[in-house]
């Protein structure tokens, strides 16, 4: 089963709050400019206190409308190409934020937000090599700037740059030390190299920062646990359930942790509810395979592990399981059936790279 | 506090102190009763164990570490034997790497041998096994090389002849690392097994750091074993004539010549015949179920024990065997690379074991540590199997990283506390354990005489550490030594039950375990408070059984194929009696 190794981290948007949240949280900061901008035209001054409330009501819509109007009136004006960036971008309406972004990058070239929210766009069109290539030109105009740090260390992130991200993520701590969500980053971003120690001191930065910051006691037990210790590792997932009592990936990581630790029926309990709330989350239903086989259930590890087979075909370690679950229950002649399923799926495996069961980067 | 002899080295002694400093405030309120003591250098353990250059950039450099554990002289004290690697530059520059012996001295001292003992090969050593293969009643010792191994015949003058050639067991051109004796068809000759790890080329080494299978978490490192070619193991059969044939291929011994580190001879559903278990890195282990008409059957995969729990490949490393819950059954541990849990593999009883490492406490706290040399061993003499897990990563250049795994690791030590539980208090047994090592191979046995369990380990570039057992609240004791007559001489494989107070313990007689290295081969049983052994039952391998009535505790029995116990030797406890300064 392909569970998480304990250096095999998720990618960041699987766990962590949306992108799409983080970057309305760093966009809507950015508005209190807009507020201070003034137009010659009362009309004109008047749409962009409009678009601004529009957008920090979250009625994104309504902004484009106001911004739109506003160009026709001044299409010259900056805050109003901001102002409709932003709003195309935060409505989702990406095609339409790229033109208006593109126009005004090239107009006002040395705008460092405009660079910024430009590649915003680009990495939420999927195109992250634009995104870094255009958010690296905004850095260059505000080397300061920790927002735009951490949204090139989120760009690394999506596509497993873990040491670039890591540095990024670095810098926008040494920018803005009181924001818990990079710390938390960072933490991931040492996880993922490996470099675990430093990632447990970043999640306890983080929740030193924030206690009840989303996931920051999972990511925090999860580091734990890529380390053994479960007991640790258990009282932080505990943490995590009581903020965010159904969360399907803290559920299976507790009962992960209690599976290995030996708590067969506490694990059943919280696998059982991991595969309720995500019923194709493949891993809990191996875990809970193996938890209740090892509790004594072997008919319903075989249920749980043939869920997990279906939804992992080709992965060759649930029929390891279910062969010996089939076993325990006394049929021989599946038990076979699957051990020969299982050495054949584990010769259609490429051979892993690297020290023994060390992770392959 | 944990009293100090009067005669403590003054090493040991700094070191014990330093041990207290470092215990966590708040921890540990009372006083641990466990507690070790490293005084191989006052007890005269000069030796220094070259393995390759200090940067390790070729695999051979890494895997260097046996030590063994025998009483070559017959005078009833354990001597030991520790095996030399080389380096690059000696094997090519031709300067002589010999393995070293120590005489015991009985006071606590042990004094090198080796000058006249005959055990001058030169190699680049690994592993070694003990046993008596002639019967003669005199331990051989069986030493690994990187280019074939040296079987040499006890003189029974302290002076050993190099018998390979005439043997035949020379496991020529291969590396070999751990090597075991049993008697597979219970013919009453010990057999020899040997694990082959990686068919090397000293003129065509892998380039360190170059390729897929020369990187640790992205960082260049030594290439293999993944991306090398294995090395056949090979089991030599003893024809009862000073000679073996190599049986290998007729009983289809590891056919994918898989990267064998241990090994490891046991009875593990007690059918009377012998059955095998090799720990192999990187692929699956094996377990070949003994048919009792001299073949096998490997069954790994369905017993549960050829892969992890969850069906992957382990770097399987060292192995041991023991009934760590008292149930009746030989359980299995096997030590494993970092990032990877230990196993501690229990026997259900049904062909098939449970690996409970992590619900035993005994995996977790593995996770970061790179096993090697692993023993089972009563610590503090309660009757239930403690475990010993040897350190050290094979990359010194982890260290560069924060990896929360490093190149020198400390040394476990496990406390079995029953109902199937440990607790890991090696921080918590003096400064010897507390401190780093880059360990490999690990024996234990009562060095003096005096109902405690000791350990012997192998430190890769480093002397070895020689760990006294000075725990306090140490129970009643019997140890046994076996002679066969229809069974090989050491008795190898006899089962012998012992009861006392309540609790029946049952341990098979074997020397050669854990890591490259073989231990005492006499059954070590803590007691407790029992102050009477009920009943001892022998099920030797011929198939007969001895049975003995009560006896008293605190002693050493001899007990012999058909007679019982021949010669009762009262042991008496020599708490004070460490090495001078």
């Amino acid at each position: 089963m392909q569970r998480p190794r304990p250096s095999q981290h998720r990618p960041v948007s699987s766990v962590l709050p949306g992108l799409g949240a983080t970057s309305q949280l760093l966009l809507c900061l950015t508005l209190v400019v807009f507020a201070q901008s003034q137009s010659e035209n009362p009309r004109v001054t008047a749409l962009i206190r409009e678009g601004q409330s529009a957008i920090d009501a979250g009625d994104f819509s309504h902004a484009v409308q106001d911004f739109e109007d506003a160009r026709q009136l001044a299409p010259e004006n900056a805050d109003i190409n901001r102002g409709l960036v932003l709003s195309y971008l935060q409505a989702g309406r990406l095609a339409d934020a790229q033109k208006i972004a593109d126009f005004a990058v090239g107009r006002w070239p040395r705008d460092a937000r405009l660079q910024h929210w430009l590649g915003l766009v680009y990495f939420k069109e999927g195109q992250p090599q634009n995104a870094l290539q255009v958010l690296q030109r905004s850095e260059s105009l505000n080397p300061d700037g920790s927002d735009i740090h951490f949204d090139i260390a989120l760009v690394y992130l999506s596509v497993n740059q873990y040491p670039l991200a890591a540095d990024e993520l670095e810098r926008a701590i040494k920018t803005n030390p009181n924001a818990a969500l990079p710390h938390v980053l960072l933490g991931r971003a040492y996880q993922n190299t490996n470099r675990t120690i430093k990632a447990i001191e970043q999640f306890r930065a983080a929740l030193r920062l924030d206690a009840s910051i989303p996931l920051g006691h999972y990511h925090l037990g999860f580091a734990l646990a890529s380390l053994g210790r479960n007991q640790e590792a258990i009282a932080e997932y505990q943490k995590e359930i009581l903020r965010a009592p159904d969360n399907p990936s803290v559920l299976y990581q507790l009962g992960h942790c209690e599976l290995a630790t030996g708590e067969w029926k506490s694990a059943v309990t919280y696998l059982r509810n991991a595969t309720q709330l995500d019923p194709k989350n493949a891993d809990a239903d191996y875990d809970l395979g193996k938890a209740l086989l090892l509790d004594g259930d072997a008919k319903g590890a075989v249920i749980a592990l043939r869920q997990a087979a279906a939804l992992k075909p080709e992965s060759p370690d649930p029929h390891y399981q279910l062969a010996r679950a089939l076993e325990k229950t006394g049929d021989k002649e599946q038990s076979q059936d699957e051990f020969q399923i299982f050495a054949d799926l584990k010769k259609a495996q490429p051979a892993t790279g690297g020290m023994a069961t060390g992770p392959i980067q | 506090m944990v009293p100090i002899p009067q005669r403590m080295p003054a090493r040991a002694q700094s070191h014990h102190s330093a041990a207290q400093q470092a215990t966590p405030k708040g921890r540990n309120a009372a006083p641990s009763p466990i507690s070790f003591v490293d005084i191989a250098k006052p007890a005269g353990i000069n030796f220094h164990l070259t393995c390759g250059d200090p940067e390790k950039r070729y695999i051979m450099e890494s895997m260097c570490g046996g030590v063994a554990v025998l009483d070559y002289d017959n005078d009833g004290w354990m001597d030991i034997f520790l095996v030399d690697g080389s380096t690059l530059a000696d094997v090519q520059g031709g300067k002589c790497h010999t393995g070293k012996l120590y005489h015991n001295n009985h006071d606590g001292t042990f004094t090198d041998v080796t000058a006249k003992s005959g055990l001058s090969h030169c190699g680049w050593g690994f592993g070694v096994a003990v046993g008596d293969y002639d019967n003669d009643g005199w331990e051989d010792l069986y030493v690994t090389y990187l280019d074939g191994a040296v079987l040499y015949h006890n003189n029974h003058d302290g002076t050993f002849t190099d018998v390979t050639a005439k043997a035949g067991v020379g496991n020529l051109g291969r590396w070999g690392t751990s090597a075991a004796f049993g008697d597979y068809d219970n013919d009453g000759y010990l057999d020899l097994y040997v694990a082959n790890y990686v068919d090397l080329d000293l003129q065509h080494l892998p380039e360190f750091g170059q390729g897929p299978f020369c990187q640790y978490r992205q960082i260049p490192v030594s290439c293999g074993p993944r991306g090398l070619k294995g090395g056949r193991d090979r089991l030599y059969h003893n024809n009862g004539d000073g000679t073996f044939t190599d049986v290998t291929e007729k009983l289809n011994i590891d056919p994918n010549s898989y990267y064998g580190l241990g090994v490891l001879w046991l009875d593990y559903d007690l059918d009377g015949c012998p059955d095998l278990y090799v720990a192999n890195d990187s692929t699956p282990s094996m377990l070949y179920h003994g048919d009792c008409k001299g073949g096998f059957t490997e069954v790994g995969v369905n017993a549960g024990v050829a892969y992890s729990a969850d069906g992957r490949e382990q770097a399987g490393m060292g192995v041991d065997s023991s009934d760590y819950d008292n149930d009746g059954w030989p359980d299995i541990a096997k030590t494993n690379f970092s990032d990877d849990s230990n196993n501690l593999f229990h026997n259900d009883h049904n062909g098939e074991f449970t690996d409970m490492a992590g619900p035993a406490d005994f995996g977790p706290v593995s996770i970061p540590f790179l096993g090697f040399g692993v023993k089972f061993l009563d610590i503090d003499n309660d009757g239930w199997k403690d475990l010993f897990v040897a350190n050290g990563h094979v990359n010194p250049q982890v260290d560069q990283y924060a990896f929360g795994v490093t190149y020198a690791e400390r040394p476990l030590l496990f406390r079995n506390f029953g109902k199937g539980k440990f607790e890991e208090v090696g921080l918590k047994a003096g400064s010897a354990l507390a401190r780093r090592y880059v360990a490999r191979g690990a024996a234990a046995a009562d060095f003096f005489n005096d109902g405690r369990e000791n350990l012997l380990v192998s430190v890769l570039d480093e002397p070895p550490l020689l760990l006294r057992n000075q725990s306090r609240k140490q129970g009643h004791w019997l140890r046994i030594k076996t002679v066969g007559k229809r069974s090989n001489r050491d008795g190898f494989g006899a089962r012998v039950e012992v009861k006392a107070g309540g609790l029946t313990q049952i341990e098979e007689v074997r020397a050669n375990a854990g890591f490259e290295s073989a231990s005492d081969p006499r059954l070590h049983f803590g007691l407790g408070s029992a102050n009477l052994v009920d009943s001892i039952v022998v099920h030797w391998p011929s198939g007969a059984i001895d049975r003995v009535g009560q006896q008293r505790t605190d002693q050493q029995l001899v007990i012999e194929e058909g007679k019982g116990v021949v010669t009762p030797q009262l042991m008496a406890p020599r708490t004070g009696s460490l090495p001078p300064n």
